[in-house]
């Protein structure tokens, strides 16, 4: 029972940080109806921009972690402006934004290391690897921080989509992007702004994992988890890419613990094509209607 | 108040309309008729931005209109589009607000939705309700409360009857009628070539791309080769009641 609870927590935290990825992907899938591959290149370029600006820079934590957030959301623009912009003014069908999507996540990974190079790279310790002690439970300090870090940003999140006018703008746009035009929404501005969150949010999700794991070129592939869980939960839809995270982080390690993590990929990969399968708009997938 | 002139639109190698040259006064319903895949929906999209044209001009006030959809809705122009398109994710009122997006002044966007409210008091019972609720005459409500919260001086609706019961009909083209009397100019697109002509003040009929005849709609509306080809299945004239039960 200890042990449950133990890998429980462990499984929440996990899943939040796939969830501040996932909802990324959920984001741009809304608006563009495309799974944005190089997402995870984003990702990584977030955890290596918090290597640098903590070790080289010596920022403070929070300062290095805001900038790698900030620089992350440039970039996931930067991608949109020069892989997808010119397929959007030319209606490309979505082939075109995939095969271009790919495109950018090779150049990103290839473009880091020929830079930086493809050693790994461990985070300097910002806080000492003492778990707190909850009766019989150890809970990781990092850990805590990747929960409290990501529920904070998830909750910020969902506010800013179902409480604001740019949200409310987002949401009418991820409906039907020439409606939204017609009522004087700058559906340009709208996508900037979901490459902008998601990029941040991707920047942060990286630096949580770089400090739990390692830094290297091929750390993006993690993203291929979140987006099983976006899938999961039904791609586009962000209470279903959160809910679809944490149920999938929890997965995880209750395999890894009670099997061995080598089963661990083995089963989000099983679980992936048993969705594509039988359920192919994910737990909470957008499956709204218009009516004649 | 509106001139387009010499408007042509291509989509690929289909040259959808072949010089059109229509005009609007301020004040006035003017109708545009014509037949399935005529061009009227190409017209209205091209006017509101969403398609480019490739020869032409649309001047709107005495200036040029940039072929940009939001800066056309900050002049004054809105288009409520065929078949709706109502954000069926979201609520009526949030719907209705969404018409409003580039307004800042608080209180007018206020008074305009008690405006539309009392327009369409459907709406106001049902503010709360996901729009995609709806049924199709409400949805058309919603559409047309929806471009009227953006405040236009012109509104263009591209086929509001579409679909509808006769008596949903006859609503919508009184408020259509109400909506004149608010101080809105009309360009108004329709199939129900009857109804259209009773409504309006002048007409254009659009064949293949071009406009084949244009004058008062009243006088339209007698013409024999019109009776012949719009007016076939002539419409019972139904009394317009402003409200009705659906
Ligand atoms: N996106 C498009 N791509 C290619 N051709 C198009 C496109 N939209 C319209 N067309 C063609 O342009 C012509 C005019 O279409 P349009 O939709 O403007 O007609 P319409 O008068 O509005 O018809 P309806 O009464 O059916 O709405 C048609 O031949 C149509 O097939
Ligand atoms: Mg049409």
């Amino acid at each position: 029972m200890i042990q449950f609870l133990q890998q429980m927590i462990n499984g929440l935290s996990i899943g939040s940080v796939y969830a501040l990825m996932a909802v990324g992907y959920s984001l741009v899938y809304s608006i563009m109806n495309f799974s944005n591959f190089a997402h995870g290149g984003i990702i990584m370029l977030g955890a290596y921009f918090g290597f640098f600006f903590l070790t080289l820079f010596n920022w403070p934590f929070a300062v290095a972690f805001l900038g790698a957030a900030i620089c992350a959301a440039a970039l996931a623009v930067l991608v949109e402006r020069v892989a997808y912009k010119p397929l959007r003014m030319r209606n490309a069908p979505f082939l075109y934004f995939i095969i271009s999507a790919m495109g950018a996540s090779m150049f990103i990974e290839n473009f880091v290391i020929a830079t930086i190079g493809p050693t790994f790279k461990t985070y300097p310790a910002v806080f000492s690897r003492e778990p707190f002690r909850l009766g019989p439970l150890f809970i990781g300090r990092l850990d805590t921080m990747m929960f409290v870090i990501s529920a904070i940003c998830l909750a910020a999140l969902i506010y800013f989509i179902d409480f604001t006018k740019m949200g409310k703008a987002i949401q009418a746009t991820a409906f039907n992007p020439r409606a939204s035009a017609l009522m004087g929404i700058n559906t340009d501005l709208i996508v900037i702004t979901v490459f902008a969150i998601g990029g941040f949010l991707a920047g942060i999700a990286g630096v949580l994992f770089g400090m739990k794991y390692t830094v290297y070129p091929q750390i993006g592939f993690i993203t291929i988890k979140s987006f099983i869980a976006a899938v999961f939960g039904g791609l586009g839809s962000l209470p279903g890419a959160v809910i679809g995270s944490v149920i999938l982080g929890i997965l995880e390690t209750l395999i890894s613990g009670y099997f061995s993590s080598q089963f661990r990929d083995l089963i989000s990969f099983s679980l992936l094509i048993i969705i594509l399968v039988f359920r192919p708009i994910g737990l909470m997938g957008k499956s709204t209607e218009e009516k004649a | 108040m509106l001139k387009v002139e010499n408007l042509h639109v291509y989509y690929g190698g289909i040259h959808a309309l072949k010089g059109i040259d229509i005009s609007v006064e301020k004040g006035e319903i003017v109708t545009i008729i014509g037949a399935n895949g005529a061009g009227k929906s190409t017209l209205l999209n091209t006017i509101s931005g969403l398609v480019r044209s490739r020869e032409g001009r649309i001047i709107f006030k005495g200036s040029l209109l940039r072929p940009v959809p939001h800066h056309i809705v900050m002049k004054g122009i809105c288009q409520v589009p065929e078949g709706r398109l109502v954000f069926a994710n979201l609520t009526v009122k949030d719907n209705l607000l969404l018409g409003a997006y580039l307004r800042k002044d608080k209180k007018g966007i206020k008074k305009d939705l008690e405006k539309v409210y009392e327009l369409f008091p459907r709406l106001a019972e049902r503010q709360k309700q996901l729009a995609g609720t709806l049924s199709g005459g409400e949805q058309q409500m919603l559409a047309m409360g929806r471009g009227l919260m953006s405040d236009p001086e012109l509104m263009l609706l591209d086929e509001p009857s579409l679909g509808l019961a006769p008596i949903l009909v006859d609503t919508i083209f009184a408020v259509i009628q109400d909506i004149k009397k608010i101080g809105k100019t009309i360009l108004l697109v329709e199939q129900n070539a009857y109804k259209a002509l009773s409504t309006a003040d002048r007409a254009y009929v659009l064949e293949q791309g071009k406009i084949v005849k244009a004058g008062k709609a009243a006088d339209l509306i007698e013409d024999p080769t019109i009776q012949e080809s719009y007016l076939g299945q002539k419409a019972e004239a139904g009394d317009r009641k402003s409200e009705v039960g659906f």
